[in-house]
C-alpha cells in the first residue's frame, strides 16, 4: 500500500482542485482513512445546527467519546495485538482522578485530564511490569486484566476517600470554562471532538512509524519480531502506556460529562464491552477508521435498543444488543472498514485508469 | 578469533539432554552446516545461539562478545539473526512492511528503512511483491521473505534454519545461489539443513550431531563418508546388510 512507484506517479501535474483532492485521498488506504475520519469529524461538528434535542445531542457526544476510547484500545489490542480485555480500568482511573482532584482539591478538570492520563499510565505501567515479569501472554494476559478489574472494584467499593460504594458526584458550581462545566451540550461535543481529533492523529502517526510497524510485528509473531531486533517487552510496554494514558484522559472527560462515577458502573465488563470493545470490533480492529466507524454504529444502536425496549420489555435490550454484536463478529470479520477497503480498492483502479487515458 | 564461537553448550529439558557440550565456530563470510537426523538437537542449538533459550552450560561468543545471556533482539543488534524452520511472516501486513521491520534494526528513519527494504527486496528478486500482503505469498516466496527480513537487519551472520525445506528443486537452486551471494558479501552463515544437495554444494564445513552430541566435523565430502554419520542416519550398518 505504501508503494513508492505510485507515489512518484502522483507527483505528476494534477488537473483540477477536485482531481488534486481525489489524488490525495487515494494515495494509499491509510491516508484515505484519515481523510474519511476528518470528514466524519467535520460532519459531527456541524450536528448542533440540525440536532436541537439535548437527548440526541447527548448520544452524539457519547458516540464521539466512545470513538476516542475505542482508538485508545485499538492501539493496544488492534495494533500490538495485546488481549487487553478490561481496558475500562484505565477509563475508571481517569474518571476518579479528575473528579477527586476537582471535588476535593478544586483542581481545574483541564489539568485533571492530564493528571488522569498520568494516573492511568501509571496503572498501565504496573500492568505491563507484572505481566512481563511473569511472562503472561494472550489468554493469561486477558485474565490478568479482568482480575485486576475485579480487584480494583472491590478496593474502590471500600475506599471512603473516593466515595466508597456510593461513588462520587460532581460538585456542580456555576458553569464555567475553567471548571469544564457547561449549561449547553455543545461545548462537551467540541471537547470530545478535539479528543478524537488528537486520538486519530496519534493513531495515524503511530501506524506510519517504526513503533507502529514494531507493534504489528509483535501482534503477528513475537518470536520472529525478537529475531529481527524488536525489543518486544519494551514495545508492549509502550503500547500499554499509550493506550492507558489515552483512556485515562477519556475517563476524565467521561466523568465531567456524566457528572458521577461509582465502582459498579465503571469496573464492569458489560460497560467495558459497550464502551471499549464493541466499536473497534464492529468498525474493524487494527484499522485506522475502525474505532470511529464502529462507534457511529455502536452507540446510537445501543441507545436505540435501550430506548425502545426499556419501556415494553425491560432488561431485554442487552439480549438484542448482544445478538447484534455476535452477528457483526460472524459476518464482518474485518469490520466496516474492511468493507470500505474493498470498495476503495475498486475505486482506486477506476481513478487511476481515468488518469492514464 | 572466529566470528561465532560456541563453547560447549549444553541444553537440558528436564531429564532430556537436547544438546550436549556442543562446540561450533563460524568465520566471517564462511558457510557452515549443522546436520543430523530428526530430533538431533539442531534447532535447539540454534535457539540457544540466537538467544531464545538460555543454555544449561557453556557459552556463546559472537564477534568477541559473550552473548550467552542476551535476548534475541540484543543479539540481533550485535549482528546475529536467524530465520525459522517453519516460516513466520508477519501475515497481516505487506511484504515491504515485513522487510522494513528488519531494516528498523539499524535506523529510526522511515525513509532509510524503506530504501533499505527495497534494496534487499531487489536483491531477493521480490521487489514486484512489495505491496502484497505477506499471507498471500506461496511457500517459496515466504522462504525468500524470511531471508529478506533477516538481511534487512544488516547482520554479520545469519542462522538459516532449513531455508530450503519444502521447496521444488529449481527453487532450491535459486536459494542456494542467494545464500552464496550473501556469503560473498562477507556475512557468515550457519545453516541447518536436511536437503543434502544444499549442504554439499554450499557448506565449507559440516558438523554432524546426533542425540545432541557432535559426532563428526569436516569438509562435506569427508563427513558423508564417516562411518558414525552413516550409522546415525541409516542405523547400524552390519556386514550382512552392507553385502
Amino acid at each position: 500500500m505504501n508503494n513508492e512507484m505510485t507515489k512518484k506517479s502522483d507527483a505528476q501535474m494534477p488537473k483540477s482542485a477536485l482531481h488534486r483532492w481525489l489524488r490525495f485521498a487515494f494515495v494509499d488506504w491509510e491516508q484515505t482513512q484519515l481523510v474519511i475520519s476528518m470528514f466524519i469529524l467535520a460532519l459531527l461538528a456541524l450536528t448542533p445546527l440540525v440536532v436541537r434535542s439535548p437527548y440526541y445531542m447527548g448520544i452524539i457526544i457519547l458516540t464521539v467519546l466512545y470513538a476516542y476510547i475505542g482508538i485508545s484500545w485499538n492501539i493496544v489490542a488492534g495494533f500490538a495485538g495485546q488481549l487487553l480485555i478490561a481496558h475500562i480500568i484505565f477509563v475508571a482511573f481517569g474518571a476518579y482522578t479528575t473528579i477527586v482532584l476537582y471535588n476535593n482539591f478544586g483542581v481545574s478538570p483541564w489539568f485533571g485530564l492530564i493528571a488522569s492520563g498520568i494516573m492511568a499510565a501509571l496503572l498501565g505501567a504496573v500492568v505491563a511490569f507484572i505481566t512481563l515479569r511473569y511472562g503472561l501472554k494472550a489468554d493469561y494476559f486477558a485474565l490478568f486484566t479482568i482480575a485486576t478489574m475485579v480487584a480494583l472494584k472491590a478496593l474502590f467499593l471500600k475506599w471512603e476517600f473516593v466515595g466508597g460504594a456510593v461513588g462520587m458526584g460532581l460538585r456542580i458550581h456555576e458553569p464555567g470554562f475553567a471548571k469544564m462545566i457547561f449549561q449547553n451540550k455543545e461545548p462537551y461535543l467540541y471537547i470530545s471532538l478535539g479528543l478524537v481529533f488528537l486520538g486519530l492523529l496519534a493513531q495515524y502517526l503511530i501506524y506510519r512509524s517504526k513503533m507502529g510497524k514494531y507493534f504489528f510485528a509483535i501482534r503477528e509473531d513475537e518470536a520472529a519480531a525478537a529475531a529481527l531486533g524488536v525489543n518486544t517487552s519494551l514495545y508492549k510496554t509502550y503500547a500499554l502506556l499509550i493506550g492507558s494514558a489515552m483512556a485515562g484522559i477519556g475517563g476524565g472527560f467521561y466523568v465531567m460529562y456524566v457528572t458521577f462515577v461509582e465502582p459498579p458502573q465503571v469496573f464492569d465488563l458489560a460497560l467495558n464491552v459497550e464502551l471499549v470493545m464493541a466499536g473497534p470490533i464492529i468498525g474493524g480492529l487494527g484499522s485506522l477508521l475502525g474505532p470511529l466507524l464502529g462507534a457511529l454504529v455502536n452507540k446510537p444502536l445501543a441507545e436505540l435498543i435501550r430506548g425502545f425496549l426499556s419501556v415494553t420489555r425491560s432488561g431485554s435490550s442487552l439480549i438484542v444488543y448482544g445478538s447484534f454484536l455476535i452477528l457483526a463478529i460472524l459476518f464482518l470479520p474485518r469490520g466496516l472498514s474492511g468493507l470500505l477497503h474493498d470498495a476503495y480498492l475498486k475505486l482506486r483502479v477506476l481513478i487511476y485508469k481515468e488518469e492514464k487515458e | 578469533m572466529a566470528l561465532l564461537e560456541v563453547h560447549g553448550i549444553t541444553k537440558r529439558f528436564g531429564g532430556l539432554v537436547a544438546v550436549n557440550s556442543l562446540d561450533v565456530s563460524v568465520d566471517t563470510g564462511h558457510i557452515s552446516a549443522l546436520i543430523g537426523p530428526n530430533g538431533a538437537g539442531k534447532t535447539t542449538a540454534f535457539n540457544v545461539i540466537a538467544g531464545f533459550y538460555q543454555p544449561t552450560e557453556g557459552k556463546v561468543v559472537f564477534d568477541g562478545m559473550d552473548i550467552t545471556n542476551m535476548r534475541p533482539d540484543q543479539v540481533c543488534k550485535l549482528g546475529l539473526t536467524r530465520t525459522f524452520q517453519v516460516v513466520r511472516p508477519f501475515r497481516g501486513i505487506t511484504v515491504l512492511d515485513n522487510v522494513m521491520i528488519g531494516a528498523y534494526n539499524r535506523t529510526n528513519n522511515d525513509k532509510i528503512a524503506r530504501e533499505k527494504a527495497y534494496e534487499v527486496l531487489k536483491f531477493m528478486k521480490m521487489e514486484k511483491l512489495a505491496n502484497q500482503i505477506a499471507s498471500g505469498l506461496p511457500i517459496a516466496g515466504r522462504k525468500r521473505l524470511e531471508i529478506a527480513r533477516a538481511l534487512a537487519t544488516e547482520p554479520k551472520m545469519i542462522l538459516l534454519d532449513e531455508a530450503m525445506a519444502g521447496l521444488r528443486p529449481t527453487e532450491t537452486d535459486e536459494i542456494i545461489e542467494v545464500v552464496r551471494d550473501i556469503s560473498k558479501q562477507g556475512i557468515g552463515i550457519l545453516l541447518v539443513e536436511h536437503v543434502m544437495k544444499v549442504v554439499m554444494s554450499l557448506a565449507e564445513n559440516v558438523l554432524v550431531i546426533h542425540h545432541g552430541v557432535k559426532i563428526a566435523e569436516g569438509v562435506p565430502d569427508e563427513v558423508v563418508q564417516n562411518k558414525l554419520v552413516i550409522e546415525a542416519y541409516l542405523g547400524e550398518v552390519t556386514t550382512d546388510a552392507a553385502n
